[in-house]
């Protein structure tokens, strides 16, 4: 079995162990409606990661995912509260508006090669600051967080079956990308130029272009996941998303996706969403103190995390040595 | 492999022992204030805890949905799927939480909302006047200088309503009572205090006269203070705050703040509790009107603020 097959298997026995013990400490745990929403606010940073490993194979990272949510539910609001213009109309703009600042973002990275990590942290503070300019203000000039009452926007929020809508495209979403990522030519690309960008431009790849495709999908994915944050809430917020890249990141590296680029893949990201979806809804349920319990869900990651790369480096040293070992082998057959 | 599974062994113990504590039968309340590291929210806290505890079979269990309205929202959803008897929430919105009250109320469980009310009828709603304490906090400011002057305002966070409110009624009682009162700067602090020292620096820079300022939470008031001590202008500009909490008094006595407005947040919190009890007896579950408490503010300056007896601060 490959190594990573194994981290993998690994990480689904912690989070399966974990879910063992939560089951056993907490009845309300096992529940059809827990494990729903749980699985709901998986979705609503796993839709985000998904989008958000891409940039991560390509050795890049976007810090103005949460700034993208908190602008698209803007949008969004205005078109709610100043037109009649059916829901389903309006949506695909504000997807278009996440997939703009993919594309401010990789122009800036490509053209004049400025740190991604520098573009997508001053888009993030523009893109904060427009929220708040286009935000709905009631007669005496403050932001009023509208109330939404259009039945076909709410519609997503809704369930199909036991199942929020939100899940079923997050799962739709994994499975697309995953088979993008791994079976056609485009997805090759991504992970060469996160590997080594030179080789990858000097084998023909354009590595330009696909830097500029996995922002502009990062922003899809963040205004995707804006419309569903809304449409639960029934309202939208300025704030909405803001900090929330936090999670993103922690469910992206928990996946196995490092920030060093060119490996990682969305598997591994759905269950790292599920991981920390999972850990963040069972430590409710435990009685702890608010205080104590940020701190354990922090533990909690450096402990996967610090397994993760300690197997990794086993791994890697037991495959030396056998490489060594059958090297001496032949070496001995050889003489 | 064995090394992983003798790591997670301890993990899911650990958990384990930490749900035991859940396992008694009692009824059992959710509390949900914005965030639980600020002096209101502990004085709500402390304030329900002691009137719950001397009722016996109740259980509280508080969360942290660290000013985000989105984390407040899952903590929500997470009381309900766990069968609480009732909550007692402070809603960081109040359009992004009544989705979240409608549905608790439609499983049975009676909500009290503190300070801001939601779109949705619920139980009940105990709340500070934070418009009507703003008019005063202006009507006061705007006595003391005399009708004339330059305030300047350190603002909450846009869409924060009870913020919002307290700006409102201070607006409100300029525009109204003192016309030739100037208010020459508004900023966002945040709630928090380093937030307002650079707020105040910045004010006090731009305005060579400034007489006073009000800071809508007393964080920010303190904050303000620390700001206009240090430039050596504390004399000349006169600072109020909001809420009262327990170093704000102390400061007002020792004059580095003007003033506050007062709330007394144990007796808000044992309101709600009490509130809470009679809920769960009653044993009723719907709720077609929000019944709404007001805690009268009270205007604490250096004269007024020995009124307030040790045990009422918080």
């Amino acid at each position: 079995m490959s190594i990573t097959a194994l981290r993998r298997l690994i990480l689904i026995g912690l989070l399966l162990a974990i879910g063992l013990g939560l089951s056993l400490a907490s009845p309300s745990f096992l529940k059809l409606d827990n494990l729903m929403t749980l699985l709901q606010e998986a979705s609503q940073t796993g839709i985000v990661a998904v989008g958000f490993t891409l940039v991560l194979i390509t050795a890049g990272i976007d810090m103005s995912i949460g700034a993208v949510i908190a602008i698209t539910a803007m949008i969004c609001a205005n078109f709610l509260t100043y037109t009649h213009i059916p829901a389903f109309a309006f949506i695909p703009v504000a997807l278009g508006a996440g997939c703009l600042v993919g594309l401010f973002n990789g122009f800036f990275i490509t053209r004049f090669k400025l740190p991604e990590f520098i573009v997508t942290l001053a888009s993030r503070g523009i893109l904060a600051g427009l929220a708040l300019l286009i935000a709905v203000k009631d007669a005496d000039g403050f932001v009023s967080n509208v109330f939404i009452q259009d039945p076909v926007y709410l519609g997503f929020g809704g369930t199909v079956g036991p199942f929020y809508i939100i899940t079923i495209v997050f799962l739709v979403l994994a499975v697309l990308v995953q088979f993008f990522l791994k079976r056609t030519r485009s997805g090759t690309n991504i992970y060469a130029t996160g590997a080594n960008p030179t080789a990858a431009r000097l084998s023909g790849i354009n590595t330009d272009k696909t830097i500029f495709a996995v922002y502009m999908f990062s922003g899809f994915c963040a205004s995707l996941s804006s419309i569903f944050l809304s449409a639960r809430m029934m309202t939208a917020m300025p704030e909405f998303g803001i900090g929330s890249e936090m999670d993103v990141i922690a469910a992206v590296v928990i996946g196995g996706t490092p920030f060093t680029g060119g490996i990682g893949d969305i598997w591994g990201t759905v269950i790292g969403t599920v991981f920390l979806a999972m850990i963040k809804n069972g430590i409710l349920k435990l009685g702890i103190s608010p205080y104590i319990q940020p701190i354990v869900i922090g533990g909690i990651i450096v402990v996967v995390v610090v397994v993760d790369v300690w197997y990794k480096g086993f791994a890697e040293r037991l495959a030396r040595n056998r490489a060594r070992r059958r090297t001496a082998e032949q070496d001995r057959a050889a003489a | 492999m064995a090394k992983t599974k003798l790591m997670a062994l301890p993990l899911a113990l650990f958990l384990l022992c930490a749900g035991m504590t859940l396992s008694a039968q009692t009824w059992k309340i959710g509390y949900l204030p914005s965030t639980v590291g600020q002096a209101l929210t502990k004085a709500w806290g402390t304030g329900i805890d002691t009137t719950l505890k001397a009722a016996g079979n109740v259980q509280l269990q508080a969360l942290d949905a660290q000013m985000k309205a989105e984390t407040q929202v899952s903590m929500m959803d997470d009381f309900i799927n766990q069968g609480y008897n009732l909550i007692i929430l402070q809603p960081i919105d109040a359009a992004a939480l009544t989705a979240s009250v409608k549905k608790a109320e439609s499983k049975g469980i009676p909500v009290i909302t503190l300070n801001t009310d939601t779109l949705a009828p619920h139980f009940a709603c105990v709340t500070m006047d934070d418009y009507g304490a703003g008019y005063l906090v202006g009507e006061s400011i705007g006595k003391t200088l005399k009708g004339a002057g330059n305030v300047a305002l350190i603002q909450s966070p846009p869409g924060a309503l009870a913020g919002v409110e307290r700006e409102k009624g201070f607006r409100a009682s300029m525009a109204k009572l003192y016309p030739n009162i100037k208010i020459v700067g508004a900023q966002n602090g945040e709630w928090n205090k380093d937030k307002a020292i650079a707020i105040m620096n910045s004010f006090m820079q731009v305005n060579s006269q400034l007489d006073a300022v009000f800071a809508v939470n007393d964080n920010m008031a303190e904050g303000a203070a620390i700001a206009a001590e240090s430039a050596g202008r504390l004399k000349n500009i006169m600072i109020w705050g909001f809420n009262g909490q327990m170093s704000t008094l102390a400061q007002i006595e020792s004059g580095k703040v003007f003033g506050t407005a007062y709330t007394n947040a144990y007796d808000q919190g044992a309101i709600a509790a009490k509130l809470a009890l009679e809920a769960l007896k009653a044993g009723t579950k719907t709720f077609a009107k929000t019944q709404v408490v007001t805690v009268k503010p009270f205007l604490a300056t250096k004269e007024t603020v020995g009124q307030i007896p040790a045990a009422s601060r918080w």
